[in-house]
């Protein structure tokens, strides 16, 4: 099994890490005091940048180049945003990553405030992790009281704290810009950009919004070396990466791979287990929902950003939702059609009513009432919605639905001509882990 | 909740925060705990605590699934239908959950007032599908029908708890 538990150090170490004490003992905390001791800002900010580090929260751009684009002398203090509103569709990587391994999180912000001189670090986390939230605010705590957030982090010269914000149930919200305005106590609808956040972000100063999975991956940059962690994977997809895979097959779960080497085929099958007796592939969102789905054709796809994107599709956050012959491709668009409905946060009016359109057409074809022609008018209007918009959820929330449409053409047919789709039978009482 | 008890929370933290308008959501969320729901005395103790405007307080709590400006259950539960969870059984999951409640199959709040059932968007708990959530505070899956009437039937006899966290 090509496993590669880099980020996923609990893994590595057999237990969880939500006690300070054993989180030390798996080497946490020794990045931090090698960053103060031995580098210096710039150095700091430089290792990212070799380090090929991609953001991992969907959109991938490269970490160390936007930490270089902090402004050095702004008059303003400059913050480390965590994002930590992990709702894409399939995502749960992020949710074991601060249920049991806390501290590395803490500290890859620290490495990120130290790096770009910020003052305070903020985690947004998603109103309905709760559970996750509560053991983050104990792991603050003991981080606090152990002189590792504060005045002169772990005895050096640099003040540095970070405050835990909860949301209360907006995907929109992690999308960068919204979630500054609700960290700023506003509705969460985002911004125009630019200016962007790391010249003009929370509170208007220079502002790093990274994933949490971005974030925790940066001790062991520092730890082992930039040239290490981009000697794995490609020149342009360095490093592991988690994947959380879920839907039919029977193991569901979070893995972390090493970008390039897996295929989507053997993330699938060897992996995951595969499907019940008898079922075989038939579609699979790999980056979370906001993106083109793909057939089996595209099996054999290497899992990285550029393979992905050859293959006409986005690794995205890599929450790989994975559908078998028992489903309904044109339910599952639906599915999808009505998140985004839902989750439009209304301001720009191309997504609030266009997402709104795209349910009800499919709604209908999923009834019986579908017409041949909606298949033209669902690409009409999608195209009516891409770079009409503030932000990425019309632009990517469209994807599944045009990809969908254009891949799976003849299911869609099918239930124009058939009067509908029936609901398929559930895959239930599987138990978890086959 | 009244607007002392709303200060007492969100004074200790107000300097980590460059401007007291990021105390709203925090002192929404807690005032919330009291009841499970804003009423309008809530707003206006919110407004009072973090000194903006009733209006504009309640503009932002509008915004949110998991603020609530109308009175709900007892516990709410919270039923993912995304795709990994319909594809596991979350619909006939919803519908066995809200028939064991007794409403209808859109959700709703029960006659007793003890449970209010929604659906919700993916709640990141795909890999234990199909997923439910008590609240914000518990997340549970995978759940088979049965026990979707045995949550029903627990939620309606278990204590309230102290604080009401969604």
């Amino acid at each position: 099994m090509p496993i590669r538990n880099v980020v996923y150090r609990q893994r590595e170490a057999g237990q969880v890490l939500t006690d300070l004490s054993d989180y030390r003992r798996a080497g946490g905390y020794e990045a931090l005091r090698t960053a103060l001791t031995e580098m210096d800002r710039d150095e700091t900010v430089y290792a990212f940048v070799r380090s090929g580090l991609r953001g991992r929260g969907g959109a991938g751009f490269p970490m160390g180049r936007k930490a270089s684009f902090i402004p050095k002398d702004s008059v303003l203090p400059a913050y480390v945003v965590c994002n930590a509103d992990e709702s894409e569709p399939g995502t749960f990587k992020d949710r074991e990553l601060m249920e049991t391994n806390p501290f590395q999180l803490l500290e890859g912000i620290t490495l990120a405030g130290y790096a770009i001189g910020a003052v305070r670090g903020y985690i947004y986390i998603r109103g309905e992790y709760e559970h996750q939230a509560r053991i983050l605010d104990a792991a603050i705590a003991q981080a606090r009281t152990a002189g590792f957030l504060g005045q002169g982090v772990a005895g050096s010269g640099f003040d540095f704290d970070i405050t835990l914000y909860r949301g209360a149930g907006a995907y929109i919200c992690g999308e960068e810009t919204a979630l500054l305005e609700s960290l700023e106590g506003k509705r969460g609808q985002p911004r125009l950009k630019p200016p962007f956040p790391a010249v003009a972000g929370l509170y208007a100063s220079p502002t790093l919004i990274n994933n949490v999975e971005t974030l925790s991956a940066l001790p062991a940059i520092i730890e082992h070396g930039a040239d290490w962690y981009a000697s794995m994977g490609t020149e342009k997809s360095t490093g592991t990466k988690l994947f959380s895979i879920s839907g039919h097959v029977m193991k569901p779960g979070n893995y972390e791979i090493v970008l390039h080497d897996t295929t989507l085929r053997e993330l699938v099958y060897d992996i995951a287990g595969g499907f019940r007796p008898g079922r075989e592939f038939a579609a699979a969102w790999v980056g979370g929902s906001s993106v083109n789905v793909l057939g089996p054709e595209s099996l054999d796809t290497p899992l990285d950003y550029e393979s992905m994107a050859e293959a006409g599709s986005s690794l995205g956050s890599a929450g790989c939702i994975v559908m078998d012959d028992s489903g309904s491709i044109v339910r599952a668009t639906l599915r999808l059609a009505q998140f985004y409905r839902h989750e439009s946060c209304g301001k720009c009016t191309p997504c609030r009513e266009g997402t709104l359109w795209l349910e009800r057409i499919l709604q209908r074809i999923v009834d019986g009432e579908g017409r041949m022609e909606d298949l033209e008018l669902i690409e009409s209007l999608a195209g009516r919605m891409v770079g009409r918009v503030l932000c990425a959820l019309a632009d990517t929330g469209v994807l599944p639905v045009t990809s969908a449409v254009r891949r799976f053409r003849d299911d869609f047919v099918h239930a124009i001509e058939n009067g509908g789709v029936p609901r398929p039978e559930p895959m239930m009482e599987v138990p978890v882990g086959g | 909740m009244n607007a002392a008890a709303i200060s007492a929370h969100i004074e200790p933290i107000r300097h980590e925060y460059a401007e007291g308008r990021s105390l709203i959501l925090p002192a929404l969320k807690y005032a919330q705990t009291e009841k499970g729901h804003l009423t309008r005395e809530d707003i206006e103790a919110v407004a009072e605590a973090t000194g903006f405007s009733a209006a504009y307080v309640e503009s932002v709590a509008s915004f949110y699934d998991r603020l609530y400006l109308q009175p709900t259950g007892q516990r709410v539960v919270s039923v993912c239908v995304t795709l990994s969870c319909m594809l596991r059984g979350s619909d006939e999951l919803m519908e066995r959950i809200c028939d064991r409640a007794g409403v209808s199959h859109h959700g709703g709040t029960s006659e007793d007032g003890m449970i209010t059932v929604q659906e919700a968007q993916c709640l990141g708990y795909c890999d234990h599908a199909p997923a439910v959530q008590v609240d914000a505070e518990q997340t549970r899956g995978p759940l088979t029908l049965d026990d979707a009437d045995a949550l029903v039937d627990e939620l309606r006899t278990s204590p309230r708890p102290d604080e009401l966290w969604r």
